[in-house]
């Protein structure tokens, strides 16, 4: 008899299964939309028309960030919170309800963007995954997103129904570190989610309806990366717990500090929110100085994410030292490469490094005009959530798939092919995207050759990064086949009973010594916010007193002085021309008496 | 073998970032590197890789090999 979660939680153990492979539909779906439109971009192999390819881009977009990355977190954040608590979910039926909600939202969003490619259904929501106006998606999109954020808060609701009834029963307990990462990231989130569910249920909602004629586009825009980056987070933080408590125990060692992991959560749910302006620093309408702002928290945000670099690889070497690395960088002779778990994240932790360097490029204001809505942007986003997150996500799966199911990895060598594989081709895709983004070359266009006018590479042609983007893609898309070979064959395999015990990483520092204060989320609750009003209040005053709630008026004529000068110049010619006819017609009346 | 085979496989994948990025680094000092010639000089560095990993070294160890994901601590 094993000791993994399945053995543990075998309730919650089924619900963490449901949210995986929901995940995984997502994770192969996007991937099928994703090759279709490398191929289609870069002109190698086109079987869509270009009409639809925004329909595509919207399906890999949605699949991948919203669907694939949430359902995955949200099952890792139970097995979190119930592992690290040692107790089980309050109430299960309280538990599906949510995954229900979330799933019934993910099919609502799902048939528009489908429906799209086909003429033969009357719907269509090619919107992106920046959903913002003045795109406007079929009303089914919005409800959908609506009923699936609904159902990731209610899923924070079930959390901290843990944690409470914990806390009755250990009033002077430290928050287990596991559930602590989880509870500051939900927090972090419902004060991201205010803004797009502001957005969409205030304004988009009712305009897709009909029931609103305009909106005030500058003002959606806000409101979507007022929750748009820290969303980023919201992928980004349960890789980073993965890379706290699981990749030390896969190094063969210990976590090196719980407070900086601490420190680390506090400062990503204070910073993560009031940066969004910095995705619109060349949106016209939002004053220079707000944007300053938004880049000065922005450039705040490296130190957690440069805290988590350091703690992770001290964690790595120590655990390498202890499996009997030495020398300087010796160690990393002694990590266990043969492990995919433990390969695939320190790979996507690699690549994250890249990524970090790139976004901050994005966040300098002046470098940012560079770059701006260019090839680059795509490059950094498939840095940090297609590698960081994505391969984080897939490798650990490798370890959470036999927890839930009871059932032997399928092949653990195929296993760390795929997250080899995965490694090489975003090597290739995003160096070309970065490479194509520095020439000036557009994102989000399955058109980008233009009449008369070539892109001038400093290495290279245009042609080699095309097929270095392809290149690239091809490399993902096996990397995804090798993965749900993987997964299928683990799904049918047979029950096993010496699967490893379920469990984290310990800590050399531990939770005893991290300051009382950082278990205090009330107040880091209270600075978030206040951060947030300081951030936005003016700006999103701003932007209304400039373009109106819903947009500009426009009220019925007269409108201006300008038409009353108008009309009083009509009045003043028609009487004019009437006096000089019946002026005419005296004269000539006046001789016809006279004569 | 000086280093494990999955140590071998990750280090050659490393690799791919390391010579893209050379040839853009290279065309800096005004280097240019058609994509033959990069191809050929990432096999002379994947060649020398694989004949330094396949030398013998004195007291070979395999703990980099144990899977520590799918066993006891």
């Amino acid at each position: 008899m094993s000791n993994a979660y399945i053995d543990q939680f075998p309730a919650e153990a089924k619900v963490v299964k449901a949210l995986f492979y929901s995940s995984f539909v997502a994770l192969a779906l996007g991937g099928v939309f994703g090759i279709i439109q490398t191929l289609h971009r870069t002109d190698i192999y086109r079987f869509i028309d270009s009409a639809n390819y925004y329909s595509v881009l919207t399906a890999h977009g949605v699949f991948m960030v919203i669907t694939f990355t949430i359902f995955f977190l949200v099952g890792v954040f139970t097995w979190a919170v119930t592992t690290s608590l040692d107790r089980e979910v309050e109430d299960i039926r309280f538990t599906w309800a949510w995954v229900a909600l979330m799933s019934i939202g993910t099919v609502m969003a799902a048939v528009p963007i489908l429906a799209g490619l086909t003429d033969s259904i009357d719907m269509s929501a090619a919107v992106l995954f920046t959903f913002y106006a003045p795109l406007q998606g079929h009303p089914l999109f919005y409800l959908g997103l609506v009923l699936f954020v609904v159902g990731t808060w209610v899923a924070g609701a079930d959390w901290f129904r843990s944690w409470w009834a914990w806390k009755k029963e250990n009033p002077d307990a430290r928050i287990p570190l596991p559930t602590f990462m989880v509870l500051t990231t939900m927090i972090m989130w419902y004060i991201a989610t205010m803004g797009v569910a502001t957005s969409i249920l205030v304004f988009l909602l009712p305009w897709s309806l009909g029931w609103i004629e305009t909106v005030n586009p500058l003002l959606t825009r806000t409101l979507f990366w007022f929750f748009g980056h820290p969303v980023v987070y919201f992928w980004l933080m349960p890789a980073y717990m993965m890379w706290y408590v699981m990749l030390p125990k896969f190094s063969g060692g210990k976590l090196f500090s719980d407070p900086l992991a601490r420190v680390g959560f506090v400062l990503f749910l204070l910073l993560s929110t009031p940066v969004g302006i910095h995705h619109q620093y060349l949106d016209p309408g939002i004053s220079e100085g707000f944007k300053f702002i938004a880049m000065t928290n922005t450039m705040f945000l490296l130190l957690p994410s440069l805290l988590t670099a350091f703690t992770v690889v001290a964690s790595m070497e120590h655990g390498a030292r202890q499996r009997g690395g030495t020398g300087y960088f010796g160690w990393l002779k002694a990590l266990p490469w043969r492990d995919p778990v433990f390969a695939g994240m320190a790979l996507a932790g690699l690549l994250f490094a890249a990524a970090g360097f790139s976004g901050m490029v994005n966040a300098g204001m002046n470098i940012n005009y560079l770059v701006h809505n260019s090839l680059w942007v795509v490059g950094h986003f498939h840095l940090t959530v297609g590698t960081a997150v994505a391969l984080t996500f897939m490798a650990v799966s490798y370890w959470f798939i036999p927890q839930v199911t009871g059932k032997e990895l399928w092949n653990r060598s195929v296993a760390l092919v795929q997250v080899v594989l995965w490694f090489i081709g975003m090597t290739f895709m995003t160096n070309s995207m970065h490479r194509a983004g520095l020439i000036g070359m557009p994102r989000r266009t399955a058109e980008p050759q233009y009449e008369g006018f070539e892109f001038e590479t400093a290495v290279g042609s245009v042609g080699e990064l095309d097929a270095q983007i392809a290149l690239g893609g091809v490399l993902l898309t096996l990397s995804l086949v090798l993965f749900f070979a993987n997964i299928i064959g683990t799904a049918f395999g047979s029950r096993s009973d010496t699967l490893p015990d379920n469990g984290y990483a310990e800590a050399l520092s531990g939770s005893d010594d991290a300051p009382r204060v950082l278990d205090n989320l009330k107040l880091w609750t209270a600075i978030a916010i206040v951060l947030v009003i300081f951030a936005y209040s003016l700006p999103l005053l701003s932007i209304v007193d400039r373009g109106g709630l819903f947009g500009p008026d426009i009220p019925p004529l007269p409108v201006s002085l300008e038409s009353v000068t108008f009309l009083a110049f009509a009045v003043e010619h028609v009487a004019t021309v009437a006096l000089e006819s019946a002026g005419n017609f005296a004269q000539t009346a006046l001789s016809g008496v006279i004569n | 073998m000086r280093i494990s085979k999955a140590g071998l496989l990750v280090a050659l994948a490393f690799l791919a970032p390391i010579l893209v990025e050379l040839r853009t680094v290279l065309a800096w000092a005004d280097i240019h590197l058609s994509v033959l010639e990069t191809v050929f000089v990432g096999a002379i560095i994947a060649a020398g890789l694989l004949l330094w990993a396949f030398l013998p070294e004195d007291g070979d160890e395999t703990t980099s090999d144990r899977d520590v994901s799918n066993s006891e601590l």
